[in-house]
């Protein structure tokens, strides 16, 4: 070790020696390898940015990897009860009760029948299906007028634990107050956008309720769905429609409950809707990061493959000035040879200004990455909302350092093989 | 004195040629500490060839090489380079100081050559203690390229006396300098036997060869001691 450690310091102190006598040479070795580190970077961190920005917005829709989510509650009556009895109150569990509102003039056509975005027309509208399991257009005859159609999920507590909803403008809903008679509405930004482009009084409408009601709007947050959407406060809006109603089997409803990893509620509510035949349930452990990686890696290993060829020509740029300079240095080598340096730590000290270079030329690629993504971060971040907060992956850093040593050692093998192999007697002969 | 290097029957066959050239045939020399010997020579005699063989440069083809006692005549590369560093010092005719390096920095090269390792403050004690040894503790700063000849030449005799070696081997050390410069260095050189370090030193002067314990003459491979009574002047 002792030996080992001796050596290593030794082809170290030379290696940079040989550097610092050659700056030039390190330099054009430097630019020859620096594109190749740099793709490498690039693309890793390029990659992990994707990854993390894809996630982020998978995680709005899906929930965050390690959630439990509870679909398929039985189409029965009760089913709904039971579900909201055993969550209400628990910040472990929450249950999501989908539905369809419109909200504006009564008697029209909303302007974007079937819930779809403003941008777009999906020309359909939503079906109600009644206890006969007939369904029908509620919208049928009726003139356009100022409404919009949106997907309400009324929640029995602080869904973000479980989807990270990223507040956009006013408030989330308190779940802490009392329950209000005029339900506070946080709506997603493709509704937002819709309530900004068209004035529509403030009267919603819910399939099954006893009254249209007043909604109060409190809050934009980005929930990653296109459609226009907003969220309501299951309490608040059994006030105008009994449960019993909204999760009317034959209604457009629909209930998912999302979990802790680990809460009593999974086995406690999975016997309660068994008990009411409940077959087709399923519990669905998020893992977002998984799917997403899979459709990533393939990607990422198509550029990475690119990025090696770039590498593999930079290394070959160290190759040849590594073999010039040891051209150059065969009297040097075969004198230290004469003072007794083994072979292995002359091969060491080549070696060693290669591998050096690969880390210098390394850590200019990161620096370069680093400060191009902070410019474009603070040139495009507020016109592109997805660059804000976007940081330098370090993965991509180590990648890069990995990228400067595989390219030194390419680079630098040949060469290091050669000076082991010069002949002491060159000092004689000379 | 206590016999250092003993060598018997060595031979050396140059090879690769259409007819292959013994260089040495059949040297016998045995050095003792603090002895210094003086090999001389016509160019092409095999001088240059022996000193190989005593640096564990090359390998004699037949014969035997003790060193201390012990038969070194066949020791692997990574042995005979262990050897080379903790035994032997050697002084060529051209300096090969690196001229990115200082005086001292050259002077260090042999100590920082992967053969154990000495903490910076020891290494700098010893780097100066043998620049002072040659006269130049002055100069440690300096680059080669401010140094004339004589000064770069007891650079590498310091160089080559910074492991305190048993031997010194010395390869036409003045024949790049002129006479007066010569002088000096030899005087440094024979300083290093008052210490127990066996030199031997390959030349063409007379006169050097003079100021040496011994001297033995090569002529074809074949060595031969010579009494102390040369005249003045160059061999050839």
């Amino acid at each position: 070790m002792r030996r080992f450690s001796g050596r290593l310091r030794s082809a170290s102190i030379i290696g940079l020696q040989g550097i610092r006598a050659r700056k030039l040479r390190t330099l054009l070795s430097m630019v020859s390898l620096f594109l190749g580190v740099l793709a490498v970077v690039v693309v890793q961190a390029g990659a992990g940015i994707a990854e993390r920005l894809q996630l982020a917005d998978l995680e709005l829709q899906t929930g965050i990897d390690g959630t439990k989510v509870l679909y398929g509650v039985p189409p029965v009556a009760g089913a709904g009860q039971a579900v909201v009895d055993t969550v209400r109150g628990r910040p472990d569990a929450v249950a999501m009760v989908g539905l369809t509102a419109v909200v504006g003039e009564p008697g029209v056509r909303p302007v974007n029948a079937g819930g779809s975005p403003f941008d777009q027309n999906w020309g359909g509208a939503s079906q109600i299906c009644d206890a006969t399991g007939k369904c029908y257009d509620p919208n049928a005859g009726l003139p356009q007028g100022q409404a919009i159609e949106l997907r309400l999920t009324a929640l029995t507590g602080d869904v973000r634990e479980f989807r990270p909803y990223r507040p956009q403008s006013g408030a989330w809903l308190d779940f802490a107050s009392a329950p209000m008679m005029a339900p506070r509405l946080v709506l997603n930004e493709e509704a937002a956008k819709g309530f900004e482009r068209y004035h529509v009084p403030a009267q919603m409408r819910v399939n099954g309720a006893s009254a249209d009601m007043t909604p109060q709007l409190i809050g934009v947050v980005k929930d990653g769905d296109p459609q226009p959407h907003g969220y309501v406060r299951l309490d608040e809006l059994t006030n105008w429609l009994p449960l019993a109603r909204l999760t009317d089997p034959n209604g457009m409803s629909d209930i998912q409950v999302a979990m802790a990893a680990s809460t009593p509620v999974e086995p406690v509510l999975t016997a309660k809707l068994k008990g009411l035949g409940g077959a087709d349930m399923s519990i669905e452990t998020i893992d977002s990061r998984k799917e997403m990686q899979d459709q990533l890696n393939l990607l990422r290993l198509i550029f990475l493959a690119m990025a090696g060829l770039v590498l593999v020509i930079g290394a070959a740029g160290v190759l040849n000035v590594g073999l010039a300079t040891v051209g150059e240095r065969v009297e040097e080598f075969a004198l230290r040879r004469a003072v007794g340096t083994p072979r292995a730590v002359l091969a060491g000290i080549v070696l060693a200004e290669t591998l050096l270079t690969g880390l210098f030329t390394a850590a200019a690629a990161i620096g370069v990455s680093v400060a191009a993504l902070k410019a474009v971060t603070v040139v495009l971040g507020p016109s592109e909302p997805f660059l804000q907060g976007v940081e330098f992956p370090w993965s991509a850093g180590v990648s890069g350092i990995i990228a400067g040593l595989v390219a030194g050692i390419l680079g630098g093998f040949v060469p290091a093989i050669r000076a082991a192999g010069i002949p002491i007697a060159t000092v004689m002969r000379a | 004195m206590t016999e250092l290097i003993r060598l018997t029957g060595i031979t050396k066959v140059l090879k690769g040629q259409k007819e292959p050239r013994t260089i040495l045939d059949g040297v016998d020399l045995t050095v003792r500490a603090g002895e210094s010997v003086a090999i001389v020579g016509r160019s092409g005699s095999g001088k240059s060839t022996l000193l190989s063989v005593l640096g564990l440069f090359d390998r004699p083809d037949s014969g035997t090489y003790s060193l201390d006692g012990r038969d070194i005549s066949r020791l692997p590369e990574r042995h005979a380079a262990k050897l080379r560093s903790s035994h032997f010092g050697f002084v060529f005719q051209r300096f090969f100081l690196l001229k990115h390096l200082t005086a001292a920095q050259n002077v260090a090269m042999a100590l920082i050559n992967g053969q154990g390792w000495l903490p910076r403050r020891d290494r700098r004690a010893r780097v100066m203690a043998a620049l002072e040894q040659v006269g130049i503790a002055h100069l440690a700063r300096n680059r080669p390229v401010k140094m004339s000849g004589g000064e770069q030449q007891r650079v590498a005799i310091a160089r080559a006396l910074v492991r305190d070696p048993r031997v010194l081997l010395a390869d036409e050390p003045t024949g790049a300098l002129d006479t007066e410069t010569g002088s000096i260095v030899i005087d440094a050189l024979q300083e290093a036997t008052t210490r127990g370090c066996a030199l031997i030193l390959v030349t063409h002067d007379r006169d050097h060869a003079a100021r040496m314990g011994r001297i033995a003459d090569l002529r074809s491979g074949v060595l031969t001691e010579r009494s102390h009574t040369l005249s003045a002047g160059r061999l050839s």
